[in-house]
């Protein structure tokens, strides 16, 4: 395969769980230097495709490079220039957040000594660094399993959801670490439900549906065409509102639709908002709220529909989804 | 051996290694008390007085040894099979192997610490039995004279170092049978299973089992022909046939290193979730 300048790349990556694929395929090509967001809904193989980039799990079939090089069965060394924090952080409960992170530096690449110190203070453990992990809350853990993947100055950082159990500060501050880790050269693959969160972070994004990628790319690229409008308006007003917009959408373009709070949706360019404005008040409506924008949610969703993986399907606990 | 000092610290701090030499320790002098209270009594029948051995020297440092061998291995498995086992169900076992941690490696490394918390606490646990007995002899009167009898105090540390090997080989297997549950409660219940039901195993298995691997490992140190005193865990030298001592050994030393054998190889193959 051709890897020149992907810090990650899978090909053809088959796994199975018994009868059941997991992965049915998997290509990514992961640029080096880049925040990468994998996206996919539940049970769509992103945890599967995490742990097989960290050696936990063998494929089936399939090829994996990291950094450049072949990685298999017998390359573990390979991981000693990547750091990971798949599904929750693990550490032992009767030691201290320290000393988890002094047991976890004896093993794989060598850790300078005064790393550990500089990691604890990046994610805001200092203080409570001899503290015992038992104590700590879910967004503490969380911390130190950041500063646990970045403990050998890793080139290639895998996170699945890092976000989980942040409090917002936290969120802000992890998502300018791996900012400014990507602006250092250094390639981040975080996996997340949370695609506000991955539309702020990321460069590049791919979304996994059914254990194979069906779109990947630089966000903007991919979020191009993906432009709407959403209005607000009175309840009474919808439905007079949704007919004197739907002469604005293309045919074959989706009418504008979801009533959520009063708003409608219209999938048109964002430069066309004025219409949509003049639109309503040409038929009478006056609309208290206009927004314009790309949505990375709508392009999840509309490339996810139908995956037959278990996951959001449309629904969450029986209520619609799909809308805003 | 980065590994091992790290693994050696994390048991150090473990609340399981001081509540395990604890356990052992309080029930030894439990009992080594009770008897020889019991045994003092005016009214003491001589099966009673028979308890006197316990704390009558020399004969006590062994008697000690093989008590801490029988119940003593229990703990081994329960202890072996916990460090196992929580390696899986806390998912640091994951962290080392995402940082192209060998795995074998990591298994032996940690194994071999193990064992060496094995062992100090196993000389603790006698250095505390023999404290006990001494004021257990006191109790019932009984000289303390044999303790500092030359011939056996000569042949102590071989005695040891078999029962080290033997309770590190009942170790082994609680960290193997772990290893296979990949679970830290299941390794404690499939390990203690498997201690009692070797004992259940003698009434069908009579010549099998002096090989097992609880009988072998309480024979490495009974005095041939007799068995020991085993606490609950070891053939109590009545109803089945001991192997003799070095035969013992080296019936240990197989199930240690199978033991070791199936935990490195099934965790290299494993695939690791969770």
């Amino acid at each position: 395969m051709t890897t020149d300048g992907l810090a990650l790349a899978t090909r053809g990556l088959v796994k199975r769980y018994g009868t059941r694929p997991a992965l049915a395929g998997l290509d990514l090509s992961v640029p080096s230097g880049v925040v990468y967001g994998f996206l996919g809904p539940n049970g769509a193989g992103k945890t599967t495709t995490m742990r097989l980039l960290t050696g936990l799990i063998h494929p089936d079939a399939g090829s994996i490079e990291v950094l450049g090089r072949p990685f298999g069965r017998t390359d573990r060394h390979r991981l000693f220039e990547v750091g990971a924090l798949i599904e929750s952080p693990s550490f032992y409960p009767y030691l201290s957040g320290r000393e988890n992170l002094r047991a976890l530096a004896a093993t794989g690449a060598r850790v300078a000594a005064t790393r550990i110190e500089e990691l604890l203070e990046l994610v805001g453990l200092r203080e409570r660094a001899k503290d015992k992990v038992q104590t700590y809350s879910l967004g503490m853990k969380q911390r130190l399993g950041i500063a646990a993947a970045l403990l050998s100055d890793p080139r290639l950082l895998l996170l699945d959801e890092p976000a989980n159990g942040l409090d917002p500060a936290g969120i802000v501050a992890m998502r300018e670490t791996l900012r400014h880790l990507a602006s250092a050269g250094k390639t981040v693959f975080v996996s997340s439900h949370v695609l506000g969160e991955v539309q702020q972070l990321a460069d590049v994004i791919g979304i996994i549906a059914s254990g194979r990628l069906v779109r990947e790319g630089p966000i903007e690229h991919l979020l191009e065409g993906e432009g709407e409008v959403r209005v607000r308006v009175p309840a009474h007003d919808l439905d007079a509102a949704r007919a004197a917009l739907a002469a604005l959408v293309s045919d074959g373009d989706p009418a504008p639709s979801g009533a959520d709070d009063g708003w409608l949706t219209v999938r048109i360019e964002t430069n066309r908002a004025a219409e949509v404005n003049r639109a309503l008040v040409q038929a009478g409506i006056y609309a208290s709220g206009l927004e314009a924008g790309s949505d990375l949610e709508s392009l999840f969703l509309e490339l996810t529909r139908g995956d037959g993986s278990g996951g959001h399907e449309g629904t969450f606990f029986g209520v619609a989804g799909g809308s805003r | 051996m980065r590994i091992f000092v790290v693994t050696l610290r994390k048991l150090v701090r473990r609340p399981a290694s001081f509540v395990t030499l604890g356990i052992l320790i309080g029930l030894l002098a439990l009992i080594l008390i009770a008897v020889a209270a019991t045994a003092s009594q005016p009214d003491a029948g001589p099966g009673q007085r028979q308890g006197l051995l316990l704390v009558t020297f020399p004969g006590a440092y062994t008697v000690i040894l093989s008590f801490i061998l029988g119940l003593g291995g229990l703990f081994a498995v329960i202890y072996g099979a916990a460090v196992a086992g929580s390696e899986w169900s806390w998912g640091t076992l994951k962290s080392a192997v995402a940082r192209g941690e060998s795995r074998s490696r990591y298994q032996l490394a940690s194994f071999a610490a193990i064992a060496l918390m094995i062992g100090v606490g196993m000389v603790i646990a006698f250095g505390a039995g023999i404290a006990v007995a001494i004021v257990g002899a006191n109790i019932a009167v009984v000289s303390t004279a044999g303790l500092s009898d030359s011939e056996t105090l000569g042949t102590l540390p071989e005695l040891l170092g078999r029962g080290w090997l033997a309770i590190v080989e009942e170790g082994a297997l609680g960290f193997a049978i772990a290893t296979l549950a990949r679970s830290q409660l299941a390794g404690i219940g499939a390990g203690i299973a498997f201690f009692f039901g070797e004992q259940f195993a003698s009434i069908f298995l009579p010549d099998v089992i002096k090989y097992l691997p609880f009988n072998a490992a309480n024979a490495v140190v009974a005095t041939p022909g007799e068995g020991g005193f085993s606490g609950g865990g070891g053939d109590g030298g009545a109803v089945i046939a001991s192997l003799e001592p070095n035969e013992a050994l080296l019936v240990v030393v197989a199930w240690l290193v199978g033991a070791l054998i199936v935990s490195t190889l099934f965790t290299e193959r494993a695939e690791i979730s969770g």
